[in-house]
């Protein structure tokens, strides 16, 4: 047969980190996330799968799953509608065995029987808070000429800010790792450490014969995270390979850092550099094209389509279906989906949720160290 | 199971008014309002009004037309018993045909019709701007129990001798037809858009077949028979917005008309009938700091760091800093460079419009052209294109056309 895909299933964890930013995913999961004025987090990996040859992808709901259902509806947008493969939406209670996970290794537990009947030699497993334009291909590649077990993607970065005011680990585990050239080291569970670290972007690819073994036996020994229960007691028998990722990366790792990675795609070059690869695809939604009115006053912004600008903004990203009337004044702000600024109201440092409407006359303002929340269909 | 009312698209136009737009591109893929082609409006008339089989007809030029199409997905058209079906004339153990005439194109389709056994069938144009429901007209075509009727608009008395003008009595029954008549007696306007009862339809163009001297056309040989034998004609009153979109003029003013839809009528931004298209699935447009845009419409994947007044751009579109944009049609893919002047004209896609050239011109006095540039041009640099001119070449950097 002609080799127009990779040989390798994607598996998406939709949920990860979800714990991060409790306003946004009040009403939703990571996944679904807006996210640079027309996508969701999703879009990114999903896309990035398809650019890459892989069509046949799980996503592993375990709650607040709604959003992405919606959002994901056949997969058709990511040319995921196949006859073999295709996308593949698995959510808790699915089968008897399967309940709501804590980590991976329960996860995977709920669909060893699907994992066992598919083809793809190998298993690309994946988060959804790293938002990239990732070639999967050059990473499978790379898996395959270096012999690993595992390859974990990284990047170079310092820790969020957010992580050095943590009183405990009850928002997750992130794990940063030394290297022996290319091998994994050590791996450190949420470390708290100053400077630039190998920071582990949750990208892994495994052979899936491998990975049911692995899954089976850290099950029966009641263990849930894959990096912490069953790679960091193993780096010495397990050949880990640490894949180097020197492409745009987007991290959201607390509110400040998605208001942070949104305005900074409003600098020409972050986005070309996000954005310069194969197209991110997301849900179509047959706005019109955004209408600018007399009077209106725009600077630095980035706006998708359906919306009405009257009156002024300035550094902001502007989501589908925004309306800002006459007189308004919206300044470094994040306006999700339909949003209504009413007229004359004054805005600065907001993040606005789908639906929200600032009445007239109205000011509110936030700072850049903490823009203020509204949440979906609340009226200011 | 029968269907009760198909829709047959008329979309084998040559469009050769619209010049340098339509030399490799069919007339209702000709792109339209920002993110939109021609042919969106008919398509998602039909999928909003409830028709969900639509066979389209083309002939000329019909590669980017039919990839456009493709299983009619964005229109919600991929059905499994009906949905949308390009019709282009095909190879028949006799020799193959071109569609001789707008009837003899329906003609040739008629075993594609009986597939689904309708009750009646309506044919449509691909050449026009309207936002339509068909599904008024059906019913005022079962009120009144006719077997033919045509949506009509009045014009004003003056422009009627432009038009196929149908003559009707008070209950809207139609006595009489007039092809741009030099003494109107009516001045409601053929829209060509028709409603048939199948049965009568399918008689009509059998007979019209067997007429070697026919010109196989609606206007001029099918609506004269039905006439001919008293058969029950009736014309439709459509008061909304409709442009013929044929020709530079009045498709520039179209796209002007789009940017006010407070007065013009029409308005894209309707959430009970949307307008769908293929899209382009680029990223969110950018306004740069120092940008200035006025009164405009702006589509993804645009970049903005020079002047936009009162213009419409397509996805992807880029304005550099220092360029200015008025009274403009900016399609898909162009590029304008720093220092050019663009105004009152239609620039098609992919072009380049080289540093500090200026194409077209504001009208003074009589002079009220639209500067056209075609596909994939490119402008040089301090390239001069005059208000009337239809680049259908690339002008060298310092050269003038008018």
């Amino acid at each position: 047969m002609v080799n127009s895909n990779a040989n390798a299933l994607g598996i998406i964890f939709p949920n990860s980190y979800d714990a991060l930013v409790p306003e946004l995913v009040n009403v939703r999961l990571m996944a679904s996330i807006p996210f640079a004025s027309r996508y969701r987090l999703i879009d990114f990996i999903l896309s990035s799968m398809t650019h890459s040859g892989i069509d046949n992808i799980s996503v592993m709901v375990n709650n607040n799953y709604h959003s992405l259902m919606d959002h994901l509806d056949s997969g058709r947008e990511w040319d995921l509608v196949r006859k073999n493969g295709g996308l593949h939406i698995f959510p808790p209670f699915a089968e008897k065995e399967s309940k709501p996970y804590v980590g991976r290794v329960t996860a995977l537990a709920n669909i060893l029987d699907f994992l066992r009947d598919e083809k793809e030699k190998y298993v690309i497993m994946t988060d959804t808070n790293v938002v990239v334009n990732f070639d999967f291909n050059a990473m499978l590649q790379a898996h395959i000429e270096s012999g690993a077990d595992v390859t974990i993607a990284y990047n170079e970065q310092e820790l969020p800010e957010s992580v050095f005011t943590y009183q405990s680990n009850d928002k997750g585990f992130y794990y940063t790792f030394d290297l022996d050239g290319t091998r994994v080291k050590k791996i450190y569970v949420n470390p708290r450490t100053h400077g630039v670290l190998n920071f582990a972007m949750n990208i892994f690819i495994i052979e899936r014969e491998m990975l049911i073994d692995m899954v089976n036996t850290a099950f029966v020994r009641g263990q849930e995270y894959f990096e912490r229960d069953v790679l960091l007691p193993q780096l010495n028998k397990l050949n880990v390979q640490a894949y180097k990722y020197d492409g745009y990366v987007a991290r959201i790792s607390d509110m400040k850092s998605y208001f942070d990675e949104n305005m900074k795609l409003l600098d020409d070059y972050n986005l070309d550099a996000l954005f310069s690869g194969p197209p991110i695809y997301t849900k179509i939604r047959d706005d019109n094209p955004t209408r600018y009115i007399e009077g209106a006053k725009v600077q630095n912004v980035m706006s998708a389509d359906g919306c009405v600008i009257e009156g002024e903004v300035e550094n902001s990203v502007i989501f589908r279906g925004v309306r800002i009337a006459k007189g308004a004044k919206v300044k470094n702000c994040i306006l999700m989906q339909d949003t209504v600024i009413e007229s004359g109201a004054n805005v600065e440092y907001l993040i606005t949720d789908k639906n929200v409407v600032i009445t007239a006359g109205k000011e509110m303002k936030g700072t850049d160290t903490f823009p203020v929340y509204i949440a979906k269909f609340q009226q200011v | 199971m029968a269907k009760e009312m198909i829709a047959m698209l008329l979309a084998g136009g040559q469009g050769s008014r619209l010049y340098a737009l339509t030399e490799k591109l069919a007339k209702p893929a000709v792109p339209f309002g920002g993110k939109y082609r021609i042919i969106d409006f008919p398509l998602s008339n039909c999928v909003n009004s409830g028709i969900d089989t639509v066979g389209i007809l083309t002939q000329y030029q019909p590669l980017e037309l039919n990839e456009y199409i493709g299983n009619g997905q964005p229109w919600d058209l991929d059905r499994l018993y009906g949905g949308v079906h390009v019709l282009p004339p095909y190879q028949k153990a006799s020799g193959s045909d071109w569609y001789k005439g707008t009837a003899n194109a329906i003609y040739q389709n008629i075993s594609f019709i009986e597939r689904y056994d309708p009750k009646y069938v309506i044919i449509l144009s691909g050449d026009q701007i309207c936002k339509q429901d068909y599904s008024d007209f059906l019913n005022f075509h079962k009120e009144k129990d006719a077997e033919f009727s045509v949506a009509v608009m009045e014009v004003p008395w003056e422009e009627a001798p432009r038009f196929g003008l149908m003559v009707a009595d008070e209950t809207d029954k139609i006595t009489e037809f007039q092809e741009k008549p030099k003494n109107p007696k009516s001045n409601l306007a053929s829209m060509g858009i028709y409603i048939f009862n199948w049965d009568i339809l399918k008689k009509y163009l059998e007979e019209d077949e067997a007429d070697p001297k026919s010109e196989n056309d609606f206007g001029n040989n099918i609506i004269p028979n039905l006439l001919r034998d008293n058969r029950r004609m009736y014309a439709y009153h459509f008061s909304g917005y409709w442009k013929d979109v044929g020709t530079i003029s009045s498709l520039w003013e179209a796209n002007m008309e789009v940017l006010d839809p407070e007065h013009s009528g029409i308005n894209l931004f309707d959430e009970d009938w949307k307008i769908y298209s293929r899209n382009s699935g680029m990223t969110g447009h950018k306004i740069s700091a120092g940008a200035e845009v006025e009164n405009s419409m702006i589509t993804d994947g645009c970049r903005i760091k020079g002047t936009v007044k009162h213009s419409i751009l397509f996805a992807g579109v880029k304005i550099a800093e220092g360029a200015v944009v008025e009274d403009a049609v900016i399609m898909g893919g162009t590029t304008i460079r720093s220092g050019a002047v663009v105004k009152h004209c239609i620039v098609a896609e992919n072009v380049t419009i080289g540093e500090n050239a200026v194409v077209g011109a504001m009208p003074s006095g009589d002079e009220n052209g639209v500067a056209t540039i075609g596909a994939g041009i490119t402008i040089g640099e301090n390239a001069v294109v005059g208000p009337n001119a239809m680049v259908k070449n690339n002008i060298e950097g310092g050269e003038e056309q008018w």
